[in-house]
């Protein structure tokens, strides 16, 4: 018996909400007076801009997150270690629309606000996962590689990196839908999103619209967590072995 | 020993940088605008160089010595600090807006932020490395007590939060009760919930699968989607709306936010569930103990801390999620927040969000520590 593929099931999940997400679909549900679906193009529109936010805070939450893992990995940065987790635990108490709302007097409205409020909230996480990604390495695969002469930055890349690979993509999973689930948040701070139509279906009783934003949405963060899914099974060990 | 120096001296120059590069006030002529920044010479006066000379021994201090009568001289310092600093700032916002039309607004800038942020984490860090049992209590209590004597003085009264919180002193409390209570009922059905699908034994792994696929819908798509399915539900079916279910209040609300706390819950109660191992399930069977006693005096104890930390998770997302209930109606925090945000008005906005900061700060708090007293009670 052949193993299903890794994120199979979210994949096809996301397709089938988008799907759902159609105007044809959603003009089925609440055909009350106040219901306009929103158009094919339209929903495209929102759905490419919650893309482009969420992948830009993405790769900032990664490049700092990560790269910040790996700097308070190092053996120099030991004694910052037991701090990590009792900043990532305070952090995760300013919930994201908290600071979407505290950024918009600062920011004023639309993408920065959310942006912030991504990097802010999806930091700590990330670097939470990464140092326990890293640290999952075995200490014996760590002497070994030194005893064979290996350089520090060697190690990394070689040993730590490859190793610590499905970690890091657990944690990109979760930045990943941090940073989808934030954007969204960001129709508050008027940044035009897959969450525009659910805000501004709630105030206008716009019942069709808000469930295509609702569906489109989570169309997109299943999407983009069976990719990650996807991308981890083709990274582990085995695949790679198989491969050789 | 120039490493440490230096990370005393870099420490010593942080905060002073801050509160005098820094705007301390902003002075607006109404609610809505952000106004004209004062800088810190103007905003303190005579209060300026003893609390910036505070405000520079306290990380200083901090940085240069490890030992615990450094750190406790630091602690006080960074009070009398964040003291001398509010009060300073209070008295010079109440010159600011004397004689100025009723609107003005002196208010709190980014200096001002900043530097009662530095100040608490260094005197957060500071109490912990005193190593006295009790020591960050006693420190919060204390910063709470001087917030506190300041408030009763009136010596905050001009600053622009005190004036709005005047202002809606009533739906502030209300705003806090319903925001408990959202939070708490979401909790209470997502532990019910979880317990009765811990009873259904086969089903494991479809709700282990369940329960995280629920994780990756954001929040405001999934109350969106109950909303509308529940108004899809109303006009099919007009005769529900007699019992009493309605599209928007506390109902979508409280069953949004159980739904993510559904996962750490689970998780939680599977680590407890896992705690005690083969080797004392023996061990307590070869002595006779019955299933009954096995569960009450080695499991639980046993599991406790595995329960609670799945609880504490629990209750600071439910603290957080329940500010989105303000958006399908179900009142709480979320409704000023949302308020000030349709107002663009920064008072407001911070009037939600620092009790909705503090409450979810106090319960990781308050939660953690009895986590952390669970597993000294009980070590594996």
């Amino acid at each position: 018996m052949r193993r299903i593929p890794p994120g199979l099931g979210p994949l096809l999940l996301g397709l089938g909400l988008a799907v759902a997400s159609h105007p044809a679909v959603a003009a089925l549900f609440g055909h009350e007076g106040a219901s306009r679906p929103l158009t094919v193009g339209r929903l495209a529109e929102l759905a490419l801009n919650h893309v482009t936010l969420a992948a830009t805070g993405l790769a900032v939450v990664t490049l700092l997150g990560v790269g910040l893992g790996l700097v308070a990995t190092r053996a120099r940065f030991a004694p910052f270690r037991g701090s990590i987790d009792t900043l990532a635990a305070f952090a995760q108490a300013v919930p994201p629309v908290v600071v979407v709302a505290l950024a918009l007097p600062v920011l004023g409205f639309g993408g920065p606000p959310t942006l912030l409020a991504l990097t802010a909230y999806g930091i700590m996480p990330t670097l939470r996962g990464t140092v326990g990604a890293l640290d999952a390495v075995s200490v014996e695969a760590r002497q070994s590689a030194q005893a064979i002469g290996l350089t520090p930055a060697q190690i990394l890349a070689y040993v730590e990196l490859p190793l610590a690979a499905p970690g890091l993509i657990e944690t990109l999973r979760t930045a990943l839908i941090l940073a989808v689930s934030v954007t969204a948040v960001g129709a508050l701070a008027g940044a035009s999103t897959l969450g525009t139509p659910i805000v501004a279906g709630l105030q206008n009783q716009n019942i069709a619209a808000m469930f295509q934003g609702a569906l489109a949405t989570a169309a997109l963060a299943f999407l983009g967590d069976g990719l990650l899914l996807a991308i981890g099974g083709w990274l582990q060990p085995d695949h790679c072995l198989e491969a050789v | 020993m120039t490493a440490r120096l230096l990370a005393g001296l870099s420490a010593t120059v942080l905060l002073p940088a801050v509160l005098l590069l820094l705007p301390l006030l902003n002075v607006a002529p109404n609610r809505l605008v952000t106004g004209a920044p004062v800088m810190a010479a103007d905003a303190l006066g005579a209060w300026l160089w003893p609390a910036v000379a505070l405000a520079a021994l306290g990380p200083g201090l901090l940085a240069a010595s490890r030992g615990r009568t450094a750190a406790g001289l630091a602690g006080f310092a960074c009070l009398g600090a964040f003291a001398l600093l509010l009060a300073g700032l209070g008295a010079d916002a109440t010159d600011l807006i004397a004689g100025k039309p009723f609107p003005t607004r002196a208010r709190l800038a980014s200096g001002a932020w900043a530097g009662g942020f530095v100040l608490i984490v260094t005197l957060a860090v500071a109490a912990r490395r005193t190593r006295l049992p009790g020591g960050g209590v006693t420190a919060a209590a204390v910063v709470a007590g001087a917030i506190e004597c300041l408030w009763m003085a009136g010596a905050l009264d001009a600053l622009s939060l005190a004036v709005e919180l005047r202002a809606r002193s009533d739906t502030l409390g209300a705003a806090i009760g319903e925001h408990l209570v959202l939070a708490l009922g979401a909790l209470l059905l997502a532990a019910g919930l979880t317990g009765g699908l811990a009873l259904w034994r086969r089903g494991r792994g479809v709700v282990e699968l369940t329960v995280s696929g629920v994780q990756v819908v954001p929040a405001v798509a999934l109350l969106g989607a109950l909303v509308a399915a529940v108004s899809a539900l109303l006009s099919a079916a007009p005769l529900l709306r007699g019992y009493g279910l309605s599209a928007l209040g506390s109902a979508p609300a409280v069953t949004g936010i159980a739904a993510y706390l559904l996962l750490p819950l689970w998780r939680g109660q599977q680590a407890a569930r896992r705690a005690a191992g083969p080797g004392q399930h023996d061990a307590a069977r070869a002595l006779g103990l019955t299933r009954r006693q096995i569960l009450v005096t080695i499991r639980l104890p046993l599991g406790a801390p595995d329960l609670l930390g799945g609880l504490r998770v629990a209750a600071v997302q439910a603290l957080g999620l329940a500010t989105l209930g303000a958006l399908v109606g179900a009142g709480g925090l979320g409704t000023l927040v949302f308020d000030g945000m349709a107002q663009f008005a920064p008072d407001l906005i911070l009037l939600g969000a620092l009790p909705v900061i503090l409450l979810s700060l106090t319960v990781e708090a308050a939660l953690g520590r009895l986590e952390a007293a669970l597993r000294r009670r009980w070590p594996r």
